[in-house]
C-alpha cells in the first residue's frame, strides 16, 4: 500500500517541480501588480490599484506620451485583422486541399510545412521592402497582412484537418441537392467546422497579439501596440516594476478571455451525417 | 428518365473499378446493382451521379450524354448509406434545402415538404435536428430530401444497411411502394441479395467491375448465367458438387464418386452439343433436395430448425451440402439418410469457365 501511494505521488512531484518556476513567476507577477510598497522586493506591504493608474492617466516615457487605451486599441485592431485574414485564407485553402484533387496538391501541403519551419525574423527585411513598395509600411493593416502570412501555413493544415472530418457523403448530398462548390463551402461546411474557425482565428489572433519583432520593426515609434509600449517603458532609466506588471496583466486579459470564451466551441465536436458515420 | 450506360469504365490508377459496363434502364424502372464489397457498384452509382468522370464510355440520360454535367444539373435525388443529413439544420430545413437552392418560395417549399412528410410519416419531427431522431426517421428524412425536387432519377446507396433487421423489412416494402406510386426511375446499390430480390424489377450482378448478369429476380434465381451469380443469389446458397458429364446409350448422366444421376430431357436438350465426358460443377438449391428416399446417400452433420422449415447440413463423401427440410424433420448427427435431387432443377456449370451450360 505504502509502495503504491509512493509511486502515485512521483508524477505529481515531477510535475510540481517542473511547474514551480512558472507558478512562482505568476504569483510574483500578481503580487507586483496589486501590491504597493514592496518589502524585500517581493512581499507587498499594502494592497491597492495604484499600479493601474495608466487606466485613467496618460503614459509617458522620455519626451513622448500616449494612453494605454490607444495602444490597447491598436493591438486589438492589429490582432483581430491578422486573425481574420488567417481565418478567411485558411478556411478556403483548407477546404480546397481537403476536397479538391489538383496537380501539385501534396507538394503544396509539404511546402506549407517547410515554410512554417522558416523563422519569421529572417524575412523581416524582405517584408519591410515589400510593404514599402505596396505602400502599406508603417500601417497596421500592412503589418497585419505580413503577420498573418506567417501563420497561414500551419493554419491551413489545421483547417484541412477540420474539413477532413466531414464525411464525403455530406458533401455529395449537398452537390446533388444543387450546391456549387462555393455553396457547399459556406452553406454546409462552414457551419459544421465552427470549432475549426474558432481554432484558426485564435491561432492567428494570438500570434499577432503577442508579436513583438514585426510591430517593432514595421510600425513607426508613434504607433504603439501593447508589446512595443511595454518595451518602451523597460527602456527608461527608472523601471517601475509594479506599473509594468499591471500593464502586462491587462495585456494578457484578451487572449485569456478569448480562449475561455471560445473553449466550448473548440471542444464541441459536431455529430456528422447521422448514425453509422 | 431513361438511363443508359454505354461501355462505361472507371479506373483508379491500375484498378479497374468498373470495366466496360453496358446497361439500359427504362423509364420508371427499379434496378438494383448487386455485388460483394469492392465489386464497383458504388463507383458505378457515383459515376451516374456525376461525382466521378468515366475513364471511358458514356452515361446517357434520356438519350443525352451527361458525362460532363455536374451533379447539381443532373436532376437526380440521392439517399446515402449514412443518410448524410446536414447536422446543423432542422429536419424541415434539410428537406427543403434543395428547393431553397432553387429559390422556390417559402410557402411552396413548406407545402411540398409537409406533403412529403405526411407521405413518409415524419410530420411530427420537422422541427428537430438530425441528431435527435432515430435511424429509421433519419432515413425517411433523407428520402424526403431526395424526392422533394421531383428528380428524374433516384439513386439509393445501400439505404437500408444501417437499419435494424426488423425496420429494414418494413422500409424495404415502403420504398418499393413509394417507387411504384411515384413512378420514378430508381437505381439501388446493395450487397444484400434479399434486398435486391425483393425490391428491384431487375437486378444487375457485378463482380470485380464486370457485369455478370442482368435480369428480373426470378431469372437470376432460376437460370443463373455463371457460378458467381448462382452462389451469390439465394439463401442458403446453392450447393455445388464437382462431377463429370457423361453420355451413355444416348442419355446424359452426371457422375461423381458417390452417385450417378440421369438428366431429364428438359436439361439434355440444352447440352446435347457438349462433348463428353466433360468436367462440370453441379449446382442444386437446398430446397430442390428431399430427404427420405433415393439413390444418393448422405450423413447428417447438423440440423438447424428455423421454425418455418429446417436447415439440414449433410456430408456426401467429403463435401457438405445444405438441404431445406420440412419443419417436422428430426435426425441426429451421424445418421445415414437417403436423398433425391429434383433433376429438372439441377444447374450445370463448366468447370473451367464457370459459365452455365444451360443458358
Amino acid at each position: 500500500m505504502a509502495y503504491k501511494r509512493g509511486t502515485k505521488a512521483i508524477p505529481y512531484l515531477i510535475l510540481g517541480f517542473v511547474a514551480a518556476p512558472f507558478l512562482i513567476m505568476y504569483v510574483g507577477f500578481f503580487l507586483r501588480a496589486f501590491g504597493e510598497k514592496m518589502v524585500l522586493g517581493i512581499i507587498p506591504a499594502q494592497w491597492g490599484i495604484y499600479n493601474f493608474r495608466f487606466l485613467w492617466q496618460p503614459i509617458t516615457w522620455g519626451l513622448e506620451q500616449t494612453t494605454m487605451w490607444t495602444a490597447f486599441g491598436n493591438t486589438m485592431f492589429f490582432a483581430t485583422l491578422s486573425g481574420f485574414i488567417v481565418t478567411v485564407i485558411c478556411m478556403l485553402a483548407g477546404y480546397a486541399l481537403s476536397r479538391v484533387e489538383f496537380r501539385g496538391r501534396s507538394f503544396f501541403l509539404i511546402l506549407q510545412l517547410v515554410l512554417h519551419a522558416v523563422p519569421g525574423q529572417i524575412l523581416l527585411i524582405a517584408v519591410f521592402f515589400l510593404l514599402l513598395y505596396i505602400g502599406l509600411l508603417h500601417r497596421i493593416p500592412g503589418v497585419a497582412l505580413a503577420r498573418a502570412a506567417l501563420e497561414i501555413p500551419l493554419g491551413v493544415w489545421m483547417a484541412k484537418g477540420f474539413f477532413d472530418g466531414i464525411p464525403w457523403d455530406v458533401e455529395r448530398a449537398a452537390m446533388v441537392d444543387g450546391c456549387t462548390r462555393l455553396q457547399v463551402w459556406y452553406k454546409i461546411f462552414l457551419p459544421l467546422v465552427k470549432p475549426g474557425i474558432a481554432a484558426v482565428f485564435i491561432w492567428g489572433f494570438l500570434f499577432a497579439w503577442h508579436d513583438f519583432i514585426y510591430v517593432y520593426t514595421l510600425l513607426p515609434g508613434t504607433i504603439k501596440v501593447m508589446a512595443t509600449l511595454i518595451q518602451s517603458l523597460l527602456a527608461t532609466e527608472v523601471i517601475d516594476y509594479g506599473y509594468l506588471a499591471a500593464l502586462s496583466l491587462i495585456y494578457s486579459i484578451p487572449p485569456l478571455s478569448l480562449f475561455i470564451f471560445l473553449q466550448r466551441a473548440l471542444l464541441k465536436v459536431p455529430i456528422f451525417g447521422g448514425k453509422g458515420t | 428518365m431513361k438511363v443508359f450506360l454505354d461501355r462505361l469504365s472507371k479506373y483508379f490508377g491500375q484498378v479497374k473499378a468498373v470495366d466496360n459496363l453496358t446497361l439500359a434502364i427504362e423509364d420508371g424502372e427499379f434496378v438494383a446493382l448487386l455485388g460483394p464489397s469492392g465489386c464497383g457498384k458504388t463507383t458505378t452509382l457515383l459515376t451516374i451521379a456525376g461525382f466521378y468522370k468515366p475513364t471511358a464510355g458514356f452515361v446517357l440520360f434520356d438519350d443525352k450524354v451527361v458525362n460532363e454535367l455536374p451533379p447539381r444539373e443532373r436532376n437526380i435525388g440521392m439517399v446515402f448509406q449514412s443518410y448524410a443529413l446536414y447536422p446543423h439544420m432542422s429536419v424541415l430545413d434539410n428537406i427543403t434545402f434543395p428547393l431553397r437552392l432553387k429559390k422556390v418560395s417559402r410557402k411552396e417549399r413548406e407545402t411540398k415538404a409537409k406533403a412529403l412528410a405526411s407521405l413518409l410519416r415524419i410530420e411530427d419531427i420537422l422541427e428537430r435536428k438530425p441528431a435527435e431522431i432515430s435511424g429509421g426517421q433519419q432515413q425517411r428524412v433523407a428520402l424526403a430530401r431526395a424526392l422533394i425536387k421531383e428528380p428524374g432519377l433516384l439513386l439509393l446507396d445501400e439505404p437500408l444497411s444501417n437499419l435494424d433487421a426488423k425496420l429494414r423489412v418494413t422500409m424495404r416494402a415502403e420504398i418499393k411502394r413509394l417507387q411504384k406510386d411515384l413512378g420514378i426511375t430508381t437505381i439501388l446499390v446493395t450487397h444484400d441479395q434479399v434486398e435486391a430480390m425483393t425490391m428491384a424489377d431487375r437486378i444487375a450482378v457485378l463482380e470485380t467491375g464486370k457485369l455478370q448478369q442482368v435480369g428480373p429476380p426470378e431469372e437470376l434465381y432460376n437460370s443463373p448465367a455463371n457460378l458467381f451469380v448462382a452462389g451469390f443469389i439465394g439463401t442458403p446458397p446453392m450447393n455445388f458438387l464437382a462431377a463429370t458429364l457423361e453420355k451413355r446409350e444416348g442419355k446424359f448422366f452426371i457422375t461423381t464418386e458417390r452417385f450417378c444421376l440421369p438428366l431429364p430431357d428438359s436439361v439434355t436438350m440444352k447440352i446435347c452439343q457438349i462433348p463428353t465426358p466433360h468436367d462440370v460443377i453441379v449446382g442444386i438449391r437446398p430446397e430442390n433436395i428431399s430427404i427420405g428416399q433415393g439413390e444418393i446417400r448422405g450423413e447428417i452433420y447438423v440440423v438447424e430448425p428455423l421454425g418455418r422449415d429446417t436447415l439440414v447440413s449433410l456430408h456426401i463423401g467429403t463435401e457438405i451440402i445444405k438441404v431445406i427440410a420440412p419443419p417436422t424433420f428430426r435426425a441426429s448427427p451421424g445418421e445415414q439418410v437417403q436423398l433425391t435431387f429434383s433433376e429438372e432443377k439441377v444447374h450445370l456449370f463448366d468447370k473451367e469457365t464457370g459459365k452455365s451450360l444451360l443458358v
